[in-house]
């Protein structure tokens, strides 16, 4: 007994406690840790064995293969997904899709990246999405799916609205497919603008003038929520590559020193500063929830105008008030001389869908993109979403009676080819860093010159970051 | 005991051992001892007392904690973007841009702030309350704390119970400018002032607003935690101080504060740590960084440039400066709990 007291002695309890607790000091730095692999993995396998490709089989997707789909579940659901999987089930019998939602993305996928085993295709979307710019070299080139026939025989290509291969392509690799068509308007009201008698500003005076009369009515503006307040940045942006033309966007999508101090966009930001300090913006967004900010607008009527992409329906929908009739008009410009018409719109595609170039059933990952550009399976999404797919032509009239789809189709058939879009701020991810400027300048905290230099210094960060992959846009 | 103790005849205790040769009570010859009576006694008992205290843990120990840390440290010497198998060497590279970017060394002073302010308030609080359930009640009778005190005690921890993520949305929600139940009751009692304040988008607000939700989550645990230490002061030398005329601070000061000395270093150290992370709070209270970035802290910086952006091994950079400035901060703690004139032990 006495020995083995001794024994115990002889560990020295102090020792072990201190170690303990400096391990746990150490463990509870869980930063380092969270860095660490699983290891990095095997040499990718080859791709699976494809079948032969015919005019109904065009990637050669082998018989009774099966497909794996991880999509992104957000403000769209999945359920559109399991439909499109359905679609190429019927059309490839004997193939099975699999079919499974993810919400972190990012932190979802990364291990299986690193050891070479991607699912076959990817909803790269959401807030953890992968930036593109990492894994745009591991990714299939998607050319060969666009050059295809869809499900009822016409070149897909020849069935999208225009632009909407722009974002994915990169070194002109088609490598991410946008499926969800993304208008960028300024949204409001019809029903109020109908009864008030207003009309929707076309320049940033005459939406000061609005301010005006918003104000005789107790209300204000513009709004903006925290996380949100880069809405305003996608505005001006916009504002800025109407009145001044492509040389703008070139100059902001390419890190020029001195872009953000470019006229066009200075006129914005000024044009934006009067509203700001003549106190048309509601206070308190840099403290607010972006969704709760949003239903100041669509449920309160605290302020006229928001301005966002087309999802903004969707995302609203249980805290819209009750024949509100959600309606989109186009981005302001400074003047009525500006280089593109007021009409021209900022449109682009979101939902990224990507194949990995290491997909064992890669064939398998196209079909799918397939089945989602047939009319049945696109027009499904139009419908249970309230959001335009890529593919044009499937929304009737009424939107399946949803104001916000019928402004949409309309805006774009006024834009006509005015459409462009930009990818830099998504790209190289300084959406967060931008956030905190926008933050401060809508609240009145900061002035034009304050704005400027804070997002030149973001611009010039990047374009001096030689580890970070550049891509040239002409 | 006593010649166990003493070392001079280890054998003496060891019954199977047998009778030692006697050893005079000389340091060299007793080290020399002792080693030939351990290599003696490896039984069966002590082998296996050794694999399952020391071996299997240590196992553990180096699989998940140690090789992650020294894997992040590699990665932090390269440019991995995090999702490609090539892992491209740059060597100190990331270091050189950490201390040239402006972000995140803003970033590693509000964490720095936060771990000097938070662990002394949360604490003192936590010290004052403990005191006043313990020892803080009447001064007639027995020592004891204020009426009622077992009901705060069991309050004060109610916060401790809610997950940090749920603290954090719900004053979240009391801190929202216009729909908040904190803007409203300042604007009923005609401070209009507050008329759609924004306590988590002012620069001068921002971080107490955050700290105060830290300090109240945590406050309660604390409190418990130095509850059960001056439990463990025996009550006489309350009453022998109270006789010789302390007052309820000098007490506090002179007897309770010593005694408990251990587990303040100990509790200074986690919430240190806490406070050093940080990370939960800030991402339901302030995802974005906060006004002008007063509330960024590392952990969140890192957690962006990891996914977000996409560069792991700038990232795994990041944790090795937060890992460093952790341990820094522990070996702080313990220098000046030794130098005031503790014992630098962990409490035992």
């Amino acid at each position: 007994m006495t020995s083995s007291l001794s024994t115990l002695r002889s560990f020295d309890r102090r020792n072990f406690l201190r170690g303990g607790l400096a391990a746990a000091a150490l463990a509870a730095t869980g930063g380092l840790a969270g860095c660490a692999t699983s290891g990095t993995g095997p040499a990718p396998a080859a791709s699976s064995a494809a079948g032969p490709t015919s005019a109904d089989n065009p990637f050669g997707l082998a018989a009774n293969s099966s497909t794996e789909a991880v999509i992104f579940k957000g403000g769209y659901g999945i359920d559109y997904a399991d439909f499109a999987g359905k679609t190429m089930q019927t059309k490839q019998a004997g193939s099975t899709v699999k079919v499974t939602p993810a919400t972190n993305i990012a932190q979802t996928l990364q291990p299986r990246f690193v050891a070479g085993n991607p699912p076959d295709v990817i909803d790269n979307s959401g807030a953890n999405l992968i930036g593109i710019n990492t894994i745009r070299d591991q990714l299939a080139d998607l050319t060969d799916l666009v050059d295809a026939n869809n499900y009822e025989g016409q070149k897909i290509a020849g069935t999208l609205y225009p632009g909407v291969l722009a974002p994915g392509t990169f070194d002109g690799k088609l490598v991410q497919l946008n499926y969800a068509l993304t208008v960028y308007a300024l949204w409001y009201s019809a029903s109020l603008f109908e009864s008030e008698g207003w009309t929707v500003p076309k320049t940033y005076d005459e939406m000061f003038e609005l301010g005006g009369k918003a104000k005789a009515k107790g209300k204000y503006l513009l709004g903006w929520g925290k996380e949100a307040a880069t809405y305003y940045q996608t505005m001006a942006i916009a504002s800025a590559i109407k009145q001044g033309g492509n040389d703008v966007r070139l100059a902001l999508e390419n890190l020029k020193p001195d872009a953000w101090s470019m006229q066009p966009v200075q006129d914005v930001f000024n044009g934006l500063k009067k509203i700001i300090d003549a106190g048309y913006v509601k206070k308190g967004g840099a403290g607010t929830q972006f969704t709760a900010a949003q239903a100041q607008w669509s449920n309160d009527q605290d302020f006229l105008l928001y301005p966002s992409g087309s999802w903004i329906e969707n995302e609203m929908k249980t805290q819209t008030k009750d024949g509100f009739k959600m309606t989109g008009a186009p981005e302001p410009t400074v003047s009525s001389t500006s280089a593109m018409p007021w009409e021209a719109l900022h449109s682009t595609a979101a939902e990224g869908y990507v194949v990995p170039a290491q997909a064992k059933n890669l064939a398998g990952g196209k079909e799918f993109l397939r089945a989602m550009l047939s009319k049945d399976a696109a027009t499904n999404f139009a419908k249970t979403t309230f959001s335009s797919t890529i593919v044009k032509g499937l929304i009737p009239e009424d939107g399946f009676g949803s104001t916000a789809l019928q402004s949409q189709v309309k805006m774009l058939d006024a834009a006509a080819a005015n459409v462009f879009s930009w990818n830099f701020v998504d790209l190289y991810g300084t959406n967060t860093d931008q956030l905190v400027l926008w933050n401060a300048f809508l609240q009145g905290d900061s002035d034009v010159a304050t704005l400027t230099k804070g997002l030149q210094s973001i611009t010039d960060k990047i374009a001096k970051d030689d580890s970070i992959k550049k891509v040239p846009v002409s | 005991m006593t010649l166990v103790g003493q070392g001079a005849a280890p054998g003496l205790g060891a019954g199977p051992a047998g009778p030692s040769t006697p050893q005079p009570p000389s340091g060299g010859l007793r080290k020399l001892g002792s080693a030939r009576w351990r290599r003696r006694n490896l039984t069966f008992d002590k082998i296996s007392f050794f694999g399952v205290f020391l071996v299997v843990p240590l196992v553990l120990y180096i699989a998940f904690v140690v090789s992650p840390f020294v894997q992040a440290a590699y990665f932090s010497l390269t440019s991995w973007s995090g999702f490609s198998p090539e892992i491209p060497f740059v060597g100190l590279k990331n270091y050189v841009k950490l201390f040239g970017d402006d972000t995140f060394m803003k970033a590693v002073g509000n964490s720095v702030i936060l771990a000097l302010v938070l662990p002394t308030v949360t604490l003192g609080l936590a010290m004052f309350f403990a005191t006043l359930v313990t020892v803080g009640g009447s001064s007639r009778g027995n020592v004891r704390g204020l009426a009622g005190s077992s009901a705060y005690r069991i309050v004060s921890f109610f916060p401790y119970v809610i997950p940090a993520i749920v603290i954090g949305l719900i004053w979240s929600q009391i801190y929202d400018p216009n729909s908040g139940i904190l803007n409203g009751v300042l604007t009923r009692v005609g401070l209009d002032q507050f008329t759609s304040f924004p306590w988590l988008g002012e620069v001068s607000t921002a971080r107490l607003a955050v700290m105060f939700v830290i300090v109240w989550g945590l406050v309660g645990f604390y409190m418990v935690l130095f509850i059960a230490a001056i439990k463990g002061i025996p009550a006489e030398l309350f009453e022998a101080a109270r006789v010789d005329g302390a007052g309820r601070f000098r007490t506090t000061v002179s007897i309770t504060i010593p005694l408990v000395r251990d587990n303040i270093q100990t509790a200074y150290v986690y919430m240190g740590i806490l406070a050093l992370d940080a990370f939960v709070y800030m991402a339901a209270l302030e995802p974005g960084g906060g006004p002008e970035n007063t509330t960024l802290v590392m952990s969140q910086q890192l957690f962006t440039t990891a996914f977000t952006k996409g560069q792991f091994g700038y990232a795994c950079a990041m944790g090795v400066v937060l890992a460093v400035i952790t341990l820094a901060y522990a070996g702080l703690v313990f220098a000046v709990n030794r130098l005031t004139g503790g014992q630098n032990e962990v409490a035992e």
